[in-house]
């Protein structure tokens, strides 16, 4: 008769050959793992102890095996890492055996930005490394080595930072829709885009045939920490061959968070992190508006705890003074929306029954599928508005967004807020 | 931490070799692990730490004074007090601006309300486990199911103990204080049936529970207009496996990690799409949620003591509620209002004595044919469940007559779907029997096989790992 119960010395042997096995597998996902910790005191230890693990263990070749592995379940249609599924059909496009070693790979066609500022990158160290350094070294002299995006820097990653944003919710019109064309829109963001927003804007769509969606947002991302996700790398490939001609932008609500560049934390409101991250949200800006795209650059909603929103509007600064500086982008902020009367947080409005609608989702954060609602009714009538639509009737900021203003007044007001983020930055200095 | 994640394995392999190195001290293991689960709890959110032990130690102390009153009215009262203080909290938190919200649309049909601010506590992570962990402890001591006197310590820590405290199992305090009572017997643990519960749990949520959350049923859920008939079949079968991989998932990852540490947690789940009849599912389904509202309220409602009228009515309330527990939203009152239904037409199904049903009943045709009518019932159910409006779900099930392909029926999502179903089939026998199996195996072979399997598991995963969906309960 066997034992099926045990002693403590038995767990420990059970337990340390479970340890030295998971660190021989798991070695490369370990230091990705520190890699991707929120600068602290767990990641100062954790990212030289699993680094020194990694290059012990390296020899041994399993990380290779680990990727090859990836790689083949990419393939069969396993995987859901769209930069790798890109990759993997761009090399099955070419004819060519995938690389032994991924992280020397060369930048795939497909995982490339449409401007150019993508980089090789699966969820392993070696990619990581890979894009830390693709995501480059030249530009601005203030910002650390490590940081920029290819070479210039993209438009808006050195303007001032502006002091606040517009409560504009007017759209520049667009083009009307081809007969027997699509216009191609694709959703881009994290998970302020795919909670509420995007279900509800899809859901709107879903019977219109001069609208088709895209899918191209990612829960839990964002654009401060490329080395947890890079949207430089995911974009592309979550778009595939589609060629959006409008891209609707939330993300952000993440971001509020310390990195590292160049082995250096860069803690978070700081003017390196802002330089930074300023940075990558103009060669994010860069990517989407590639081919043409006309980018709707929705600004973060008021958020419930008062530190979080503070990071928030932080955000919401660096973001717009990115969007303004670019031609293709509008700056779209839904605060008259799904705010109060001040431009702070509201759970639920008054609907004029006097019933309460819930306008934000219980965490206080995301939108409800109410409140994303009123933001997809406005947009809805910009993407594909009704053939005879009829003139704005002047009530309020949502009637007045819901028909397009003209096309010269977002550039004007764009202007207006880029002198007045000016003199703010310049009474900071 | 979730469970699936490094920081948790780091976690938990610290506090297990603590826990281990103090069983001999018994009060200095317990208040290790008291002070492990806060610091589990406070990593989610400091702020509500002092939430979690203010009802705990209220209710140590109201079980002390219950089980020291002499008289039943003075027991009933300190128990009534103590379990409405709990619900008052547990109401606070979950339902105001449900019931302000409601309140206002009963208004709103006789005419206009008057203007109010709606208000909405942000929720505490698993209070709803929590508090009733709290009055199970209140309810145990005043039916005299604790024997011995409630100790504070091990008040706090049943009620905070980290592997059941986000998500259960719902424990019985007359089942979990006893093991507290007592040292840990190092010679006694089920390392084997720990670990293949956690690799196991770890599969389900990792590789079932994701995959068809992203693959199928999100994406359906969220614009079902975009789907045919058979996509949204799938879904709607893709939520029934999902939902059962992703709680039992973790519920078999908390009672490996109890295990571990020398504590036995109850079953939470035992196959219940195998059921052939809704009182079968709930004694299958999230099985210590169903036996603590028997105990604690079918039970003192009158149960099926007092006629059949009268049994109905406390079914549908039990599963009303039950319904409401899981989320203050009118489709989880539908969902437990449908429940409730299963279970009063069953009973009056069963009533019937004519001869000729009674004989085809006893037949195995007929037990399949409840099999499969059961679980699209429960499948009907979990349609509101998992739907955010009315809307939504009457557009899903209206899809179910659209025809159309079946274009996210990938090999990977068909094969994920097909185990997070037929997986519940698999006889007893074979997990008892690889339980044994591996009792062979040299310790350290034990451990590397469990470290190659998650490994496998974290590769075969979508990246990311999304939260318990009991999470937000």
């Amino acid at each position: 008769m066997l034992k099926i119960s045990h002693s403590i010395r038995q767990l420990s042997l059970v337990v340390a050959g479970f340890v030295v096995v998971s660190l021989l597998l798991e070695s490369d996902g370990l230091a990705h793992w520190a890699d991707g910790l929120e600068p602290g005191a767990l990641r100062t230890v954790a990212v030289p102890a699993t680094q020194a693990v990694q290059r012990t263990l390296a020899p041994l070749g399993v990380g290779a095996m680990r990727e090859g592995v990836l790689k083949n379940l990419a393939r069969v249609g396993w995987s859901d890492d769209e930069a790798l599924l890109a990759e993997v059909a761009s090399e099955a496009a070419k004819g060519q055996k995938a690389p032994e070693n991924p992280g020397c790979a060369t930048t795939s066609a497909a995982a490339q930005g449409p401007a150019g500022l993508g980089a090789s990158g699966l969820a392993g160290t070696a990619a990581v490394g890979g894009m830390t350094s693709a995501v480059g070294t030249a530009g601005a002299p203030n910002l650390p080595a490590g940081t920029r995006s290819g070479g210039a820097p993209a438009a808006g990653a050195d303007a001032p930072l502006a002091s606040d944003v517009p409560r504009t919710l007017a759209l520049a019109p667009l083009p009307p829709v081809e007969p027997g064309r699509a216009r191609v829109v694709a959703l881009a963001g994290d998970s302020m885009m795919a909670v509420g927003l995007s279900a509800t804007l899809m859901r709107q769509a879903a019977g219109d045939k001069n609208l088709r969606i895209v899918k191209a947002f990612k829960s839990g991302t964002g654009l401060a920490r490329p080395e947890v996700y890079n949207w430089m790398d995911e974009y592309p490939a979550m778009l595939g061959t589609e060629k959006p001609d409008v891209v609707i932008v939330a993300i952000g609500a993440n971001d509020g968070q310390g990195f590292v560049v160049n082995h250096k934390v860069l803690a978070y409101g700081t003017d390196a992190w802002r330089q930074v991250y300023q940075d990558r949200l103009a060669s994010f800006l860069a990517m989407v508006s590639a081919g043409g795209a006309r980018v709707v650059w929705v600004a973060l909603p008021p958020m419930r705890v008062a530190v979080y929103d503070d990071k928030i509007a932080a955000i919401n600064r660096m973001a717009y003074t990115v969007v303004s500086q670019s031609p293709q982008a509008m700056w779209w902020n839904p605060v008259a929306l799904v705010g109060d009367e001040h431009g702070k947080f509201r759970e639920f409005e008054t609907e004029p029954n006097g019933q309460a609608m819930r306008v934000r989702a219980t965490d206080g954060i995301h939108l409800s599928d109410e409140g994303a609602g009123k933001l997809t009714a406005l947009l809805m009538k910009w993407l594909d508005p009704p053939p005879a639509a009829p003139p704005p009737a002047k009530t309020g900021p949502v009637n007045v967004a819901a028909i397009a203003p003209q096309a010269s007044q977002p550039a004007a007001r764009r202007k207006r807020h880029s002198h007045k983020a000016a003199k703010g930055q310049a009474a900071k200095d | 931490m979730l469970f699936p994640t490094v920081e948790y394995a780091l976690f938990f392999l610290a506090v297990l070799a603590i826990a281990w190195s103090l069983y001999r001290f018994k009060t200095t293991h317990k208040l290790f692990l008291l002070l492990a689960s806060y610091v589990f709890y406070g990593l989610w959110n400091w702020s509500y730490l002092p939430l979690l032990i203010g009802i705990s130690l209220f209710s140590g102390l109201v079980a002390q004074r219950i089980q020291k009153s002499q008289s039943s009215g003075a027991r009933k009262s300190w128990l009534v007090a103590g379990a409405i203080v709990c619900l008052a909290t547990l109401g606070y938190y979950k339902y105001t601006s449900f019931l302000m919200t409601a309140m206002l649309q009963v208004w709103s049909r006789f005419g206009t309300p008057p203007h109010v601010e709606v208000y909405s506590p942000l929720l505490p992570l698993g209070v709803s486990f929590f508090v009733f962990h709290a009055i199970s402890l209140l309810g145990d001591c005043y039916r005299n199911k604790v024997k011995e006197p409630v100790k504070i310590a091990d008040a706090l820590l049943y009620v905070a103990f980290f592997p059941q405290l986000i998500a259960g199992p719902i424990l019985r305090a007359s089942r979990f204080l006893p093991q507290l009572a007592i040292r840990r017997n190092p010679n006694a643990l089920r390392i084997n049936r720990a670990f293949l519960l956690i690799v196991g749990g770890l599969f389900k949520k990792v590789i079932v529970s994701n995959m068809l959350a992203t693959r199928l049923v999100e994406p359906v859920f969220a614009v079902p207009q975009s789907y045919g008939g058979w996509d949204t079949l799938l879904a709607v079968y893709g939520y029934a496996a999902q939902i059962y991989c992703d709680f039992s998932g973790y519920t078999d990852i908390a009672i490996g990690c109890a295990l571990l540490l020398g504590y036995r947690f109850p079953r939470n789940f035992n196959a219940p799409y195998t059921a052939a009849d809704p009182q079968e599912f709930w004694r299958r389904w999230h099985i210590s949620l169903s036996t603590w509202l028997r105990d604690y309220l079918y039970f003192p409602l009158g149960g099926s003591r007092k006629g059949s009228l009268r049994t109905y009515l406390n079914l549908m309330i039990t599963m009303l509620l039950g319904g409401l527990w899981h989320g203050a939203a009118w489709t989880f009152v539908a969902w437990g209002g449908l429940h409730g239904g299963y279970l009063v037409v069953h009973r009056l199904w069963s009533r019937i004595g004519w001869g000729p049903l009674l004989r085809w009943r006893g037949t195995t045709a007929w037990k399949w044919t409840a099999r499969i009518l059961l679980f699209h019932a429960v499948c009907l159910g979990w349609v509101f469940f998992r739907s955010s409006t009315f809307e939504i779900a009457f557009e899903v099930l209206g899809r179910l007559g659209v025809p159309g392909a079946a274009t996210l029926a990938t090999g990977p999502v068909a094969l994920v779907l097909f185990l997070g179903l037929a997986g519940q089939w698999t006889p007893a026998r074979w997990r008892n029997g690889f339980e044994v199996e591996m009792g062979r195996w040299p310790a350290l072979a034990r451990g590397a096989a469990v470290a190659v399997a998650i490994a496998a598991i974290e590769m075969l995963g979508p990246t990311g790992v999304a939260p318990f969906i009991y999470f937000q309960f």
